[in-house]
């Protein structure tokens, strides 16, 4: 009787619980249900009063302005390999550098790193103006090599990829190196897989940062040919009369691929974050 | 003996896979990494002399004005097909040096952000093409040229007094015009009809002109006979305050009982009788309910939305918003209706009148020989019969472009018309953007009730000079 009791009491919490995962997820998704039921509608009805919550009519007009007369194709290429070069190189560099703070041992070590650190809590805006005039002297304005780049100099992935190092007994090292493993075979074949989880969460989390950097590469590309999505489909936008399907169409398109590879990763995604957590 | 043959031969295969890992990884990035050159291979090859004349390439920076070189149903029609277009003709024409122009659109929200960057690395653009009013503070901060040297004559009779006065900052002119975009109010003349306004609707050609005392007596009609059922959820007015946005129609309400708004030293004089009164004015058409509630909280795009949705009577527009709207209208984008201009009312019965006045500058790189190129593309295209056309996509300035096309647009009399009671809104003061700052939490402020008009309006005069104040400070213009 009692544990019927208990288990109708479970069942109870359970529906509840249920329901209330399923607000917050029809809460969040409801953004990204207005951002393409919107992008097919027209821009007066877009912000109509009461809305309609599903299109009236479904108008392509706007995928075809955003892709007819606008290398849009060529922007999107852009910000592809602007992401991946950027996340794959912090990522080689990183967790080179994670490893040797977290492994090694060498004089100064604890002094770099806080240095290391402390570059985190430096706006990135605050260093735009210097950060171009190197970059122009370097002569890489409008090229993707200066949106990728400084986007590779930083102690983010350092950072997260140090807290993952740190979880492994250093016995596994040494025993490597008792089998004669090289430091960097040691680093390489036992250590790199163990992380895993960790490089595939800052894939993903840099993915999306460097992807979204619109500041950046809105200051770097200015020219029509070295554009990315993001700054591209922004400059479609004229201040008098905004288009707000349009607008709705040009976010959908950027955001399609950040949908695409959170599907894929969402596994390394959501254990690096809460692994991620636990090392912070 | 065999263990270690096995051990050797295991590190080897691991080494071989080490590298070949490690070899992949390599390949990945640098083979991206040469994707990313190759859209940067044909930069250099631009450089050098062709011809036997130095071979001299500028930058050019707009906005998005229009599309097409004299029109958007041309073939391939883009924002920066005029200027393409106006660069190939220069260069053919042009025996000094041979020129590139290298044309480039930028978003209107990026345009501080390039510009503030470029300019602190050195690296402006030669040429930006935009609205006055946007450009006036690097006029004050020294980063343009003066163009008095490229403007003759010829330009001067043709082009009326006030857009000089407009482009003229202390005694030099820095913006060369082209063409420009007069505010005024718009309205659903089917929405006046239905609601027993008709002797107020003017002509389709024409910028009707009301009273003070008649606008108030259509908000009122509008609030209490516009029939539910064919409008609902509809406004008599537009009022907003939420930005900046569409601010130029709320300084141009402040000035509706006579208010200069600027001293002749360029300081705001708001806070006396008249600029209460106006404030005041705001706040009784708020409290009345006959504009949308919340103004505090609404943009001037959702205003614009609201009355393309047939939930306004009146609302602010420009020729180039007006002309959107109608052309939305005519692809069924938004449901067709009456919509017709009017001026901004006042209570001396003139009408308030403004306009945006769009041309080039020349941003002071320093460099010389790219400095004269640079005046003389912006001479040409501003001048050259053929390109001058383009002007219409706008509102001409120039009057021997409207003679020509009044005939295809008739409302370019009716602007032309308005221009005496043209003010200049920002008065050309230096921090002209910062100022712009200071106006909508005063406003917020006012509709909220957090503050009487007086208050109000003391209040922003107190901040706004206290901004001009500042950049009086740092205007090239003003200590010179």
């Amino acid at each position: 009787m009692l544990k019927r009791k208990n288990k109708l009491k479970q069942e109870k919490f359970d529906i509840t619980a249920n329901v209330i995962v399923l607000f917050f997820a029809i809460l969040s998704l409801f953004p990204l249900y207005w951002l393409v039921t919107s992008s097919f509608k027209n821009s007066a009805a877009v912000v109509k009063m009461p809305p309609d919550w599903f299109p009236k009519t479904f108008n392509f007009q706007n995928y075809i302005d955003v892709f007819s007369n606008q290398p849009a194709l060529k922007w999107a290429m852009n910000s592809v390999i602007v992401s991946l070069v950027a996340t794959v190189a912090l990522i080689i560099v990183s967790s080179l550098a994670a490893y040797a703070f977290s492994k090694l041992q060498f004089k100064g070590k604890n002094v770099i790193f806080i240095i290391f650190i402390s570059s985190l809590m430096v706006p990135k805006e605050v260093m735009i103006v210097p950060l171009y005039r190197i970059v122009d002297q370097l002569g890489m304005v409008n090229s993707l090599h200066g949106m990728i780049w400084p986007n590779v100099a930083t102690a983010f992935g350092v950072f997260l990829l140090k807290g993952f190092f740190d979880s492994i007994p250093d016995s596994l090292r040494e025993s490597a190196k008792m089998d004669g493993a090289s430091e960097f075979r040691t680093f390489f074949k036992i250590m790199l897989p163990i992380v895993k989880p960790g490089i595939g969460a800052l894939f993903i989390l840099y993915f999306v940062q460097v992807w979204n950097d619109y500041v950046w590469q809105l200051v770097i590309g200015q020219e029509e040919g070295v554009k990315t999505l993001m700054v591209g489909t922004a400059t479609l936008m004229q201040d008098l009369n905004p288009n707000f399907a349009y607008k709705m169409a040009g976010a959908t398109v950027a955001a399609i691929p950040m949908l695409v590879i959170f599907l894929f990763f969402q596994r390394y995604f959501t254990r690096g974050i809460s692994i991620g957590a636990e090392k912070g | 003996m065999e263990r270690k043959k096995y051990e050797k031969s295991l590190r080897i295969k691991e080494d071989y896979t080490l590298k070949k890992l490690g070899l992949a990884l390599f390949s990945i990035v640098l083979l991206l990494s040469l994707l990313t050159a190759c859209g940067n291979d044909d930069k250099e090859a631009d450089k050098g002399k062709t011809d036997g004349k130095d071979t001299v390439e500028i930058s050019l920076w707009l906005t998005p004005q229009w599309k097409g070189v004299i029109d958007s149903s041309e073939e391939g029609a883009d924002f920066d097909s005029f200027f393409k277009y106006a660069a190939e003709k220069f260069s053919e024409q042009y025996d000094k040096h041979d020129v590139k122009v290298n044309v480039e659109v930028i978003a209107g929200d990026q345009r501080d952000e390039m510009l503030n960057v470029n300019l602190n690395g050195g690296t402006p653009p030669d040429i930006f093409f935009e609205s006055v009013f946007a450009m006036g503070d690097y006029a004050h901060r020294g980063a343009l040229a003066p163009l008095n040297d490229i403007v003759d004559d010829e330009a001067k009779q043709d082009i009326e007094q006030s857009f000089w006065d407009t482009v003229t900052f202390g005694e030099d002119i820095y913006f060369y015009p082209f063409s420009h975009m007069p505010g005024t109010l718009v309205y659903n003349a089917d929405m006046f009809k239905a609601a027993g306004l008709e002797k107020y609707v003017g002509s389709a050609d024409a910028i009707q002109t009301w009273t003070l005392d008649e606008y108030e007596t259509i908000l009122k009609e509008l609030k209490a006979n516009t029939p539910e059922d064919k409008y609902s959820n509809a406004y008599p007015m537009g009022l907003y305050a939420l930005n900046n946005q569409g601010d130029t129609w709320n300084l141009a309400y402040l000035r509706m009982f006579g208010s200069p708004f600027f001293d002749d030293e360029g300081n705001i004089v708001l806070a006396d009788e008249k600029g209460t009164k106006a404030a005041a004015w705001l706040k009784d058409m708020y409290d009345e309910g006959l504009t949308n509630p919340g103004a505090e909280s609404v943009s001037s795009n959702d205003v614009n939305a609201m009355f393309q949705n047939q939930q306004l009577g009146v609302s602010f527009t420009n020729s180039v918003l007006y002309n959107n709207i109608k052309a939305d209208m005519a692809s069924g984008n938004v449901p067709e209706f009456d919509a017709r201009l009017a001026n901004i009312p006042s209570e001396s019965g003139d009408p308030l009148s403004f306009t945006y006045v769009t041309g080039a500058s020349i941003f002071d790189t320093g460099d010389k020989t790219r400095m004269e190129v640079s005046k003389d593309f912006v001479k040409f295209f501003s001048s050259d019969p053929e390109l001058v056309k383009a002007s219409k996509n706008g509102v001409p300035v120039r009057k021997s472009v409207v003679e020509e096309f009044k005939g295809e647009n008739p409302l370019f009399a009716a602007y032309e018309a308005n221009s005496q009671y043209m003010f200049s809104f920002t008065g050309n003061v230096p921090g002209y953007n910062e100022l712009r700052q200071v106006l909508y939490p005063e406003l917020q402020a006012l509709y909220t009730g957090e503050k009487s008009p007086e208050e109000a309006v003391k209040d922003y005069q107190k901040k706004g000079n206290n901004v001009i104040e500042k950049a009086k400070e740092d205007s090239v213009i003003y200590n010179k």
